[in-house]
């Protein structure tokens, strides 16, 4: 059994460092470092860990400026067989419906996948769209919010976190798996991979390419318009520093408070 | 690996500008370098002062003063004593700086990743966000690094790593780190306009201000130095702080030696309505040629702060440009060596009369134990006090008659902590070091 493996991944400011233009409201994306979207992590983690039990490839797929590449290599430092990154400035100013189209599209190039992982969501633009976008697009099987996945008899068994608890599904491939933050420990980039990865490169496919109409991708594709955008002051928090002997003190002044509960133990 | 091939010609351990530097000088001659940095980008893990005295960098980049993000050229140098209520100061400025430029004033997230990427724009391989374990050793010659359990191979490493060279530590190349030939550096980045800048400093274009403290008001035997240094629209402002007092001392942290500098009276006012966007802590390297490590051996070499080529005789604080230059020489020899085929210890022994020659071993030599001095009593405790009493003497108005100027200055003397006769002879072992 060979499965083929699609990640989507997405390069991110560092969301450590995020600073907000107080003029424009926009991202000062001048200032801050761009990492790999840490969810799209785990997708790879995951994927990397359903590859070396059942076989297969993983390719990273991503949509974004050149410098995504940098993302792209550290996709295959850590595992990752093969690595596209769809670009041209037709792409620019995407909202999330030709995000997702645009990647279905690159995707649909490839000559067969098996499943598609992807983070559960991005950490500047938090909207969880284009991962299922992309399965819809497909017209495949999605899972969302997954922790944990297995593959068996040729069915992907995947554990999706609810509010209310955990459901484990299985679903037949194709399949697109969103994979939840910190659901995995990502594996650690290697030195060799690293050096191999370089010299392979990654490969760059345009607009053309894809053969999309250029009316329907990036900021022409858009449906969104956004009307303003304001930021959001943070409320002051009561803040307390108290030595270890006065904890019962600050106990009871919670309890009385109404903060803390009692609970009665049977 | 296969057929005894190595991967790499020459494998550099650490982006700085040590091992940026060779990376840049071996690719240019052809040779397949590996440059290895723990740090992604290059430089966001550097805590430096800020200043690259020197012009070394000429020699890996031609035209480096107009293509490196230089911040501004050093046209105001400054030495002060500090004590709790008083600053005296020695000023230095002159136009000769604006045509023959000695020093710059760089951060080092940007000089890092632009000396990176010039080693990769001539050919070498970077990579970067990977840490190495430990260097590969065969038959006793370093032939490699490790990683991850893989090893990867060259026939020369050059070890430049920063001040706490973990890898060249581990393999026994270097001695660990003690309190006694180390510092605690802390930093900030403070922004401030270029407009701000140039008003409370009296400057004007790229030109820029570098001054060093002694903070003569610390207690209990704490001996630390200041740092601040203009940058074009903001200031690097941070302590040196000696390891064996703090440690000797026991209860004095060092982010309060920092924050009783910044809000001294004289310089709280410069650094005033600034905003903190960096903050920083590190080991600073201050052994010196007395606790320098075999600089080279079968397969290896060892440049910039890994090697010990910091120095500080209090006025300026050099250890940039002993790395850039150390690095190039290590580059040099390296190539050599690629053109005889033969990478041991005696191939390599011409690194150590290279630096034995160039301004590094030469200052290191020179002013061997002068760390001594700058961490002195005298220098930290007697001397700050001192200089405030006599200029106080010398300056305030009581309306009574004025005493001869010997008077004054003797006065102030024997106000301080010290015996006259110790300070004559601790004065005159100042100056045959200096």
């Amino acid at each position: 059994m060979s499965l083929e493996i699609v990640v989507m991944v997405k390069q991110v400011p560092d969301s450590q460092e995020v600073v907000i233009d107080p003029v424009t409201m926009n991202l000062n994306r001048s200032l801050t470092r761009n990492v790999t979207n840490r969810a799209d992590e785990n997708a790879l983690e995951a994927a990397l860990q359903l590859r070396d039990k059942v076989g297969g490839r993983v390719t990273i797929v991503s949509m974004g400026p050149p410098q995504t590449e940098s993302t792209m290599i550290e996709c295959m430092a850590r595992g990752a067989d093969r690595a596209i990154l769809v670009s041209d400035r037709f792409f620019g100013g995407a909202d999330t419906y030709p995000t997702g189209l645009t990647v279905a599209s690159a995707i649909s190039k490839l000559e067969k996948f098996d499943v598609i992982f992807a983070g559960e969501e991005s950490s500047d633009s938090s909207t969880g769209h284009v991962g299922p976008g992309v399965a819809e697009f497909l017209g495949i099987e999605q899972a969302t919010y997954v922790s944990k996945v297995d593959y068996e008899d040729g069915l992907i068994i995947a554990e999706r976190e609810l509010e209310d608890g955990t459901e484990v599904v299985k679903v037949p491939t194709p399949v697109l798996i969103t994979v939840l933050l910190n659901a995995n420990i990502p594996r650690r980039q290697t030195l060799r991979r690293k050096i191999d990865a370089i010299r392979r490169g990654i490969e760059v496919w345009n607009l053309e390419k894809l053969g999309m109409p250029p009316e329907w991708v990036g900021v022409r594709g858009s449906p969104t318009i956004v009307r303003k955008m304001r930021s959001i002051k943070e409320k002051e928090r009561a803040a307390k520093k108290i030595e270890l002997d006065q904890i019962p003190e600050l106990v009871k002044e919670l309890y009385e408070k109404g903060i803390l509960k009692l609970e009665e133990s049977q | 690996m296969s057929g005894g091939m190595s991967d790499f010609d020459v494998i550099v351990v650490g982006a700085g500008p040590a091992g940026s530097s060779a990376a840049i000088k071996l690719a240019s001659s052809g040779s397949n370098v590996l440059l290895v940095e723990r740090a992604d980008p290059p430089g966001s893990k550097a805590v430096s002062g800020g200043i690259l005295w020197g012009k070394e960098l000429e020699k890996v980049v031609p035209d480096w003063e107009k293509v490196t993000p230089l911040e501004r050229f050093i046209e105001y140098k400054s030495t002060a004593f500090l004590t709790e209520e008083s600053k005296v100061s020695v000023d230095f400025r002159t136009k000769k700086f604006e045509k023959s430029k000695t020093g710059y004033s760089v951060l080092r997230a940007k000089l890092d990743q632009f000396l990176a990427q010039k080693a990769k724009a001539a050919g070498a391989t970077l990579v970067t966000g990977i840490t190495v374990d430990s260097l590969s050793m065969k038959d006793g010659i370093v032939n490699g690094v490790v990683q991850d359990g893989e090893t990867v191979t060259a026939n020369t490493v050059i070890l430049a790593e920063g001040t706490n060279p973990r890898v060249a530590i581990e393999a026994g190349l270097r001695k660990p780190l003690s309190d006694l030939d180390s510092a605690i550096g802390i930093k900030e980045v403070v922004k401030l306009s270029e407009n701000t800048i140039n008003e409370r400093f009296n400057l004007k274009g790229n030109a820029g201000y570098a001054g060093e403290f002694v903070l003569g008001f610390l207690e209990g035997g704490v001996r630390a130095g200041g740092f601040m240094y203009t940058n074009k629209d903001s200031l690097s402002v941070g302590v040196v702080i000696s390891l064996p007092h703090l440690r000797e001392n026991g209860k004095t942290y060092a982010y309060d030696i920092m924050e009783k500098f910044m809000q001294h009276p004289y310089v709280s006012p410069l650094v005033e309505g600034g905003q903190v966007q960096e903050y920083s802590a590190h080991l600073v390297s201050e052994g010196g040629v007395n606790s320098m490590p075999d600089l080279y051996g079968d397969g290896y070499m060892i440049a910039g702060d890994s090697a010990g080529f910091t120095f500080s005789n209090g006025m300026v604080i050099q250890g940039m440009n002993y790395a850039i230059a150390s690095g190039v020489l290590a580059a040099e020899t390296a190539i050599e060596a690629i053109k005889k085929k033969e990478f041991t210890r005696g191939a390599l022994s011409s690194y150590q009369s290279k630096l034995e020659r160039s301004q590094v071993l030469m200052d290191l030599r020179k002013f061997r134990g002068i760390d001594r001095l700058v961490w002195s009593r005298l220098v930290h405790e007697t001397a700050p006090e001192m200089l405030e009493n006599i200029l106080f003497g010398i300056f305030y108005e009581d309306g009574s008659p004025k005493k001869h100027l010997a008077n004054t200055i003797l006065q102030g003397i024997s106000g301080s902590n010290m015996k006259k006769s110790e300070l004559i002879m601790e004065t005159y072992r100042m100056l045959r070091r200096m």
